[in-house]
C-alpha cells in the first residue's frame, strides 16, 4: 500500500522534473549558450595578423570591451553576418571597443581574400594550428564572444549575430565599465 | 597424440596469451593520446569521438592532446583543460561526480525497482496490489453495512 503510494508519488515527480527541464530548455536562447568560458578570464592569446603585418595579443587591449568575432570564408552564415559587423566596426572605430577577427579551419590566403572582398577593416588574425578555437570552447563559425574591460567573458553568441545583439552587448558592458 | 592432450595443450595456450595479454605494461603515449582522444567528443559531429573523427577540428584537438602528453600533463588535467572550454558535454560519458552523471543513477534506480516488484510477486504479495483487510476490518465493516441497512429501515 505504502509502497504503491510512493511509486505514484515518484512517477509523478518524474514527470514534473521533465516538463520543468523541458520548459527551461525551450524558453532558452539556443544562441546564447552558457558554457565552461562565461564568466571566466577569457583565454590569453597572441595571433599573427592575416595580412603578415604582425601580431595581436589580447593583453594589450586589457582595459577595453572586446568583440571577438571566429570567421571563415567557407561558413555562409558569417557572410550573412558580415555587413552588422562592418556597421559596428564603423560605430565603435576608435573607440575603447576593439573588434578582432579570427580565421580559422582554412588557409592564411583563403582567409586573406575574403577579408578584402567582405571590406573587413578590423584586425584579422589566423588560428592555424585551432588552439584558440580550443581553448574558447568554438563550435563552428560564426561565434562572438564578449569580453568586458576586466577581461572576463561576458558573453557569447552562436551563430550569425545581427546589429541591435552587437550594441547591446557592447553597450552593456561599456556601462558596467563606467559604474 | 590424442584428444585430451590436444585439449591440455590449447587450454595451457590460452593461459598464456591471457596472462601475456594482462601482463603490467607501462602505457605509451600513443595509448594515452587514444585513451583520451576516445573519450573526448568531436564538437563538429554527429555522436563521434575525436579518435573516430576525420573533421578539421577533431585533428586540431588530437594535436592539443598529443602536445599536452609530451608536456607531462596527466589524463584528467587533459580532460579538464576541455571541460573548461567545452564543459562536461565534451566528454563521451558524463563524469560520475557531476550534475549530468545523474544520469548514471537511472539504470541502479530502475533495477532496484524492478527487484522490488519480482521480489513481492514471487512471495505473492503484490506491492502494487492493495493488502487485503483484516478479519477485523472486515468484521468492523460487516457490523456497520448492517448498522445502516437497520437505520434506513
Amino acid at each position: 500500500m505504502i509502497l504503491a503510494r510512493v511509486v505514484r508519488i515518484a512517477v509523478v515527480v518524474a514527470i514534473l522534473a521533465l516538463v520543468v527541464t523541458l520548459a527551461l530548455a525551450f524558453r532558452r536562447d539556443p544562441h546564447d549558450i552558457k558554457t565552461g568560458t562565461i564568466g571566466k578570464p577569457a583565454p590569453a592569446f597572441t595571433l599573427q595578423r592575416l595580412d603578415g603585418s604582425g601580431e595581436v595579443s589580447l593583453a594589450d587591449l586589457s582595459g577595453k570591451v572586446v568583440v571577438i568575432n571566429f570567421f571563415a570564408s567557407w561558413c555562409l552564415p558569417c557572410t550573412q553576418e558580415n555587413p552588422a559587423l562592418v556597421r559596428v566596426y564603423e560605430r565603435y572605430r576608435g573607440s575603447d571597443v576593439v573588434l578582432l577577427g579570427v580565421n580559422i579551419q582554412e588557409s592564411r590566403e583563403n582567409g586573406l581574400a575574403y577579408v578584402r572582398r567582405m571590406g573587413m577593416g578590423w584586425a584579422s588574425l589566423s588560428d592555424d594550428d585551432g588552439r584558440v578555437v580550443l581553448s574558447y570552447g568554438v563550435f563552428v563559425p560564426p561565434e562572438t564572444f564578449f569580453i568586458g574591460p576586466d577581461g572576463v567573458i561576458a558573453g557569447r553568441h552562436i551563430g550569425p549575430i545581427d546589429e541591435d545583439t552587437l550594441v547591446t552587448a557592447i553597450e552593456t558592458l561599456r556601462a558596467r565599465a563606467v559604474r | 597424440m590424442n584428444g585430451r592432450v590436444l585439449i591440455a595443450i590449447a587450454a595451457l595456450a590460452l593461459a598464456a596469451a591471457l596472462v601475456f595479454a594482462a601482463r603490467p605494461h607501462e602505457v605509451t603515449a600513443d595509448e594515452r593520446i587514444d585513451q583520451i582522444t576516445t573519450e573526448l567528443r568531436c564538437p563538429v559531429c554527429q555522436s563521434l569521438s575525436v579518435k573516430d573523427s576525420t573533421s578539421e577540428t577533431a585533428k586540431q584537438m588530437r594535436d592539443l592532446v598529443a602536445q599536452r602528453v609530451r608536456d607531462g600533463r596527466t589524463n584528467a588535467e587533459i580532460e579538464a583543460e576541455f571541460r573548461a572550454a567545452y564543459g562536461d558535454w565534451i566528454l563521451l560519458s558524463p563524469p560520475v561526480a557531476s550534475w549530468s552523471g545523474l544520469v548514471w543513477l537511472v539504470p541502479i534506480a530502475a533495477l532496484v525497482a524492478g527487484l522490488v516488484l519480482v521480489t513481492g510477486r514471487l512471495r505473492g504479495t503484490d506491492p502494487m496490489r492493495p493488502a487485503q483487510p483484516s478479519a477485523t476490518e472486515v468484521a468492523a465493516l460487516r457490523d456497520r453495512v448492517a448498522r445502516e441497512e437497520a437505520a434506513e429501515g
